[in-house]
């Protein structure tokens, strides 16, 4: 299994050796590299959804849930997101200038048309949500290649809404 | 009926509905519960399986797939009132909360309000209305001009007049409206149309007006506000101030009372002030004057909140006085109890609201299920929340979980506590605003106190960014859990005494702990 740690696509690989109980961390791999770590040992904890972390000598509890793919945990008071993925699966970049709702809503305003020139900043789509207005605007000068969407259309989170190219 | 706490009240009853969902419906719910009151909740479908429905002890469906079918229905909430003999209805905040037509519709089907006179929330509630009433009344209100454009004239033509004669930069608000919603700041001239447009269909979407009024817009001010209860025997208090000042675009993230930037003097003259307002509506029951406080200390009044405040226990913490139970006894008829000089300021409260959003997103709400939330205990640390583990986050209701609130000694430690409470609170599943809420918190500049409604707003988003982890740490972290079959359900835990929706173990300051949407 690879790793990535939250929006950062770096994938890793991680090794763990069983001791009495305890797993602990022989290596951390990135791109074939092996990775500085500090020594580490986890062991299950009574209460659910907890571990019982070791680092460097230092004993935390961290809490973990795992949802779809990704293993939502909680240490040291900050919550993070790792993601599994298949070995060598590919790495999904997001394509630059694609633009997706960030939430699911319904399309208020179409402000351009395929095949137009915008600016940076310019505002592409009004969609409403949660009562609000969003304005989805250009992240960069360009073309609007594909306009997948028009005024009164329903939108699910993520789903593309428009594209702009150079 | 058996006896109740309100039986030989003027206007007793026994049976309260409370027409809203959520942590405000938990809480009230639960305070129905304290007083002795049997407490009857309302659901739609999507709310079949929450929290409300399970700590009322009865409960009504709504039929309907829409709000306004449901929870924005007074015919349904009163015929459901109706159904299980209730003899009065607790409205919360939000929905039909602000809607004097409702409660004029509860009263005329015999039933008891718990809320202020429908009169007092119509001229409130439209805030053309109000600013012309406070002038009338001596209040301070804020430099502009009260002009209407109402929906449907020539907007623009009256529009750019009247924005001409405020000035830039100005504010657009919705003459219904609240929350942020309907209200647009225009800078320049040339913006004045589009956020218009934008300002008043929102204000209609969310109110059914589109009515928009300028203000001048104060920069460098605070937002402080006044709590007020006043009983129907014509005795009006305040309970000092909360200062709401860390709001993203016009939502308030956190609150505080007392305010950093104000003095026992100030206190004292904007609480009179609060008492004045009140009084020029004949309020009755809980209200909120809200206020901008300029740098120079002066002060204007905003509008007035006619229904109980989402930030309402930073004042119960710091004031020991349960403002739902207040409601419920001016509801029966009864006296206060206290004047003003019983009402003490006892250490400092902070209040921190729990969304399910994303801040490094530019805050977009977010939808999940809440795999596992563990909220905060310990001493002077209060979660009033409508979720509990295993429920969907949708995108249906509004996207706020819970309210941290903490309280201390000083505003320092109550820092202090509210850094550390909001460490311990474990919400995995849902991508929520608890890292940037520390961080706020953390910022020089509010825990200097010196922060203005700009603040946030303006602030580079990377002032607020969560610090990084060890990838390693968190990634080895993540092997083992699937090593070790951690993600199997939690049917199985051995679940202690720990309450799982509001995280009490039989802590003895379990009534001042709830939870919201």
């Amino acid at each position: 299994m690879d790793w990535s740690v939250g929006e950062d696509s770096r994938r890793y690989t991680v090794a763990l050796n069983d001791s009495d109980g305890a797993l602990r961390l022989s290596s951390v791999q990135h791109d074939g590299m092996e990775l500085d770590s500090p020594e580490i040992s986890i062991t299950r904890d009574d209460h659910h959804g907890r571990l019982r972390v070791e680092i460097a000598g230092t004993p935390r509890l961290a809490y973990v849930a795992k949802v779809g793919d990704a293993w939502w945990i909680h240490l040291d008071g900050r919550i993070h997101i790792v993601r599994a993925h298949e070995p060598g699966s590919a790495r999904t970049e997001p394509s630059e200038g694609s633009l997706s709702a960030p939430m699911p809503g319904t399309i208020l305003e179409v402000h351009v048309k395929e095949g137009q020139r915008v600016r940076k900043g310019q505002t592409l789509v009004v969609l409403e949500a949660m009562k609000m207005e969003h304005r989805i605007q250009a992240p960069k000068a360009g073309e609007v290649t594909n306009l997948h969407f028009s005024e009164g259309d329903r939108v699910d989170m993520g789903e593309i809404l428009v594209q702009i190219g150079d | 009926m058996t006896s109740g706490p309100f039986d030989n009240a003027p206007r007793p009853f026994g049976t309260v509905l409370v027409a809203n969902r959520g942590e405000i419906a938990v809480r009230v719910l639960q305070a129905a519960r304290e007083a002795g009151l049997r407490g009857i909740a309302v659901y739609s479908d999507a709310d079949a399986g929450s929290l409300h429905v399970e700590v009322a002890d009865d409960a009504v469906h709504l039929p309907g797939a829409t709000l306004a079918e449901t929870y924005l229905n007074p015919e349904a909430l009163i015929s459901a009132a109706g159904g299980c003999g209730a003899e009065a209805i607790h409205p919360g905040y939000g929905f039909l909360s602000e809607r004097a037509d409702f409660a004029i519709a509860v009263e005329d089907a015999g039933l008891i309000w718990i809320g202020p006179p429908s009169g007092a929330i119509s001229t409130m509630g439209d805030k053309i209305s109000a600013r012309i009433r406070m002038l009338e009344s001596g209040v301070p209100v804020i430099p502009g001009a009260e002009l209407s454009v109402p929906d449907g004239a020539d907007h623009l033509g009256a529009l750019a007049a009247c924005a001409a004669r405020v000035g830039y930069p100005l504010l657009l608000k919705a003459s219904a409206g609240g929350g942020g919603k309907g209200m647009r700041a225009v800078h320049e001239p040339k913006m004045l149309r589009t956020e218009y447009e934008a300002a008043s269909r929102e204000a209609s979407a969310a109110f059914g007006d589109g009515t928009i009024y300028v203000e001048r817009l104060l920069s460098g001010a605070r937002h402080v506000e006044v709590q007020i209860l006043a009983d129907s025997h014509g005795n009006c208090i305040h309970l000092n101030e909360r200062d709401c000042s860390l709001q993203r675009r016009h939502q308030k993230v956190i609150e505080e009372s007392p305010s950093p930037a104000v003095d026992h003097q100030l206190r004292q003259a904007m609480g009179d002030t609060a008492v004045t307002a009140a009084k020029a509506v004949d309020y009755i029951g809980a209200g909120t004057v809200e206020f901008m406080l300029s740098p120079k200390g002066d002060f204007y009044f905003l509008e007035m909140n006619t229904r109980l405040q989402v930030e309402h226990p930073v004042t119960e913490m710091t004031t020991g006085i349960d403002l739902v139970q207040k409601q419920f006894e001016v509801a029966a008829g009864l006296q206060l109890g206290i004047v003003q000089s019983d009402v003490c300021m006892s250490g400092h409260a902070i209040e921190a609201r729990i969304y399910a959003e994303d801040a490094s997103k530019g805050f977009l709400p977010v939808v999940g299920r809440l795999a596992l939330w563990k909220p905060p205990h310990g001493p002077g640390i209060r979660v009033d929340s409508g979720v509990r583990q295993g429920d969907v986050v949708t995108i249906d209701f509004d996207p706020m979980l819970a309210k941290l609130v903490v309280h201390a000694s000083t505003r320092r430690a109550a820092l202090r506590r509210l850094d550390a409470a909001l460490a311990d609170l474990v919400a995995l599943g849902v991508t929520t605003n608890i890292g940037f809420l520390r961080n706020a918190a953390a910022h020089h500049a509010f825990a200097s106190g010196s922060v203005t409604t700009e603040f946030l707003d303006s602030a580079p988003i990377s002032e607020f960014a969560e610090p990084g982890a060890d990838p390693a740490v968190l990634v080895a972290i993540a092997s083992a859990a699937q090593r070790l079959g951690m993600e199997r359900a939690p049917s199985d835990d051995a679940s202690g005494s720990v309450d799982e929706h509001t995280g009490h173990s039989g802590d003895p300051f379990r009534t001042l702990s709830r939870s919201f949407p």
